[in-house]
């Protein structure tokens, strides 16, 4: 892996069957993120943003060409290893929070830590860190369905960074909430970005993402049409 | 240690769901030591019945007494062996004189075996004693229940009894009940009427003879019978014991059902499980769990389904299972009339092995019946599980 890049992607192709045929999601990318990039993919629906991030986050595999993601070749991953990676140094928030209903807040936000065989003391003290950095630390004890769509958001948020994973993939984490809502959850990510260096990746078509990103990757039908580095006034607040 | 801890968050935190699983397969776990327990508790009580009332420790049968041929009964009478009637006069035997006979109730002619037996014995239990009470001219006789119902008679009655003595005559005299007798022993009730071994060998001028002898329980068996036949109790049992086996067939395949109930009960809450958390099966593969976690995680949230309903099954089931073992169970039918040896208060036997084999034939199943469902999600891509898709 190049020092620079956590993700580089070489000539990648992605298709999937349908009826007798084949649909072209993605048409021969390559690009390269480095360490610490708040980086969006941007486009309309079905121009394959989510399918590259899943592929980024080996959640899926590439039908042709090369990703290596923090100096693995995914191509010759197996499952576990792809897992593993995951694990380690990933993590994911989606469009519609995916938090684990029969656990509160504290135990959704532990969930990685607990998967990584943190020592108790160490999940505590992670825990409550990523919670407070949320601002959540009054809802511990709630359940999901408790919470508003905001708060929920903002668990996922805590769970994907609890880990101080090295990549974040981020599927539309604005999608489902208001604009303050929106703003407070991007805020959130811009001070952990700063703070633990941790790149993130969005797939997204939210203008109020991009309002924050420092760059942006236009997709359309499956190509990138526009690899552009933005100065967000965002940013600099 | 993790998986398990995570399958029983799961399990307590569906709640309701949960716990009415749990219900589900401990009723069927219940229902499976009940019904194998009424089974067992059936056939041991129709042994001991057989024993207690007819068998005792075993026989010396005249060598051509066939119980299944009646023609031999003509034959089949003796003066037993010195050594037997030893046993007889040391109270340790009880001789009976075997005879067809018929008897005309009310005007109707039935054809019945004729037994005598020594009115003071208490190797079998046949109230025998209520013979010796009667003192007048009639023939004092015994009948059970349903030979009763059958005949018409109440105590009392008399009637009239042909029978064909030694010298092959026939003769004739008055019968009168004086005791009907309850028991549970077909074999001793229909077709059979009891009367007083003197008096049977002074009517069919057989002094001093009998048919067959039985001997108390637990008397070890004589070494040199002079021809006559020992029978033991697995000898005289095994009409039973061929029945009872004959009927292993149908009391598998009860369990059989009741164990799929159970594991369909599983099975059931398994699947739906796994279309229903297709979400969180994808949020755990994302999150970094691999899929044979996530496969050991659903079997484990089955295996502790069972665990709990054994739990369950246990906490429900003790106080009925030791209820029934104590009191028995009241049967609504009289089963004598359909030939059938059943108590009126049916108790069931649950030995150990019961509980045992059960638990850990149920628990086999269920975790077979976890995983197979479980293994579609070793199948499914995390993307189409994020998604909502399950193939």
């Amino acid at each position: 892996m190049d020092n620079k890049h956590i993700v580089e992607i070489r000539n990648l192709v992605k298709h999937f069957p349908m009826g007798g045929d084949h649909f072209l999601a993605l048409k021969g990318i390559s690009l390269d993120f480095a360490v610490g990039e708040f980086t969006g993919l941007v486009g309309p629906s079905g121009s394959g943003k989510t399918t590259l991030l899943n592929i980024v986050g080996g959640l899926d595999s590439p039908s042709e060409g090369q990703v290596t993601v923090l100096g693995h070749n995914l191509a010759g991953t197996s499952h576990k290893q792809r897992a593993e990676l995951r694990r380690l140094h990933m993590g994911f928030i989606f469009q519609t929070y995916n938090l684990l209903p029969v656990y509160t807040v504290y135990e959704n936000v532990e969930f990685p830590l607990l998967l990584n065989g943190v020592p108790a003391d160490e999940r505590k003290r992670l825990v409550t860190r990523a919670i407070e950095l949320v601002g959540l630390s009054d809802k511990l004890g709630s359940r999901p369905a408790q919470l508003s769509g905001g708060e929920g958001q903002r668990v996922a948020i805590a769970r994907a960074i609890v880990k101080e994973p090295t990549l974040v993939l981020a599927d539309e984490p604005t999608a489902n909430l208001d604009a303050e809502n929106s703003h407070h959850v991007m805020k959130i990510l811009v001070s952990l970005n700063k703070e633990l260096s941790t790149s993130f990746i969005f797939a997204t078509h939210d203008e109020k993402v991009m309002a924050y990103l420092h760059r942006i990757l236009n997709l359309v039908d499956g190509k990138i049409v526009k690899d552009e580095l933005v100065e967000n006034p965002e940013l600099k607040g | 240690m993790l998986t398990f801890k995570l399958a029983l968050k799961n399990l307590m935190g569906a709640g309701t769901r949960t716990w009415l699983n749990v219900f589900v397969t401990a009723l069927s776990f219940i229902l499976i030591i009940l019904m194998t327990g009424m089974y067992q508790g059936m056939d041991a009580h129709a042994k001991q019945v057989t024993i207690d009332s007819e068998i005792a420790g075993g026989a010396y049968w005249h060598p051509l007494y066939d119980p299944t041929d009646p023609f031999t009964l003509e034959d089949a009478h003796a003066v037993p062996p010195p050594r037997v009637v030893d046993l007889v006069d040391a109270g340790q035997a009880v001789p009976v004189l075997v005879a067809q006979a018929a008897i005309y109730p009310n005007g109707r002619i039935m054809p019945v075996v004729m037994k005598g037996i020594l009115p003071q014995q208490d190797i079998i239990s046949l109230p025998s004693a209520k013979l010796a009470e009667y003192d007048g001219p009639s023939i004092p006789v015994i009948i059970g229940r349903g030979m009763a119902k059958r005949a018409n008679l109440n105590q009392g009655d008399t009637f009239t009894i042909r029978w064909l003595d030694a010298s092959r005559t026939y003769d004739a005299d008055e019968g009168i009940v004086v005791h009907i007798m309850s028991t549970e022993n077909i074999k001793i009730d229909f077709g059979q009427i009891w009367i007083p071994l003197d008096r049977a060998q002074a009517m069919l001028s057989m002094a001093g003879e009998a048919t067959y002898v039985s001997y108390a329980q637990n008397l070890e068996p004589l070494a040199e019978t002079d021809g006559w036949i020992h029978r033991d109790v697995g000898y005289l049992t095994r009409d039973m014991t061929a029945m009872i086996e004959a009927k292993q067939p149908g009391t598998n395949v009860l369990f059989a059902i009741l164990l799929a109930l159970a594991a369909m009960g599983i099975f059931n809450s398994q699947m739906l499980s796994i279309f229903r958390r297709h979400k969180e099966i994808g949020t755990l593969m994302a999150l970094g769990m691999t899929r044979s976690k996530v496969v050991g995680l659903f079997t484990t949230e089955g295996g502790l389904n069972a665990f709990l309903a054994l739990i369950m099954a246990g906490v429900l089931g003790g106080p009925l299972f030791y209820l029934t073992a104590t009191y028995g169970i009241p049967l609504p039918l009289d089963y004598s009339e359909m030939g059938l040896i059943i108590a009126s208060r049916l108790t069931p036997i649950y030995p150990l092995a019961l509980f045992v084999s059960t638990t850990i034939l149920v628990s086999i199943i269920v975790t077979i019946v976890s995983y197979l469902p479980s293994r579609r999600i070793a199948r499914m891509k995390p993307t189409e599980a994020l998604r909502g898709r399950v193939s």
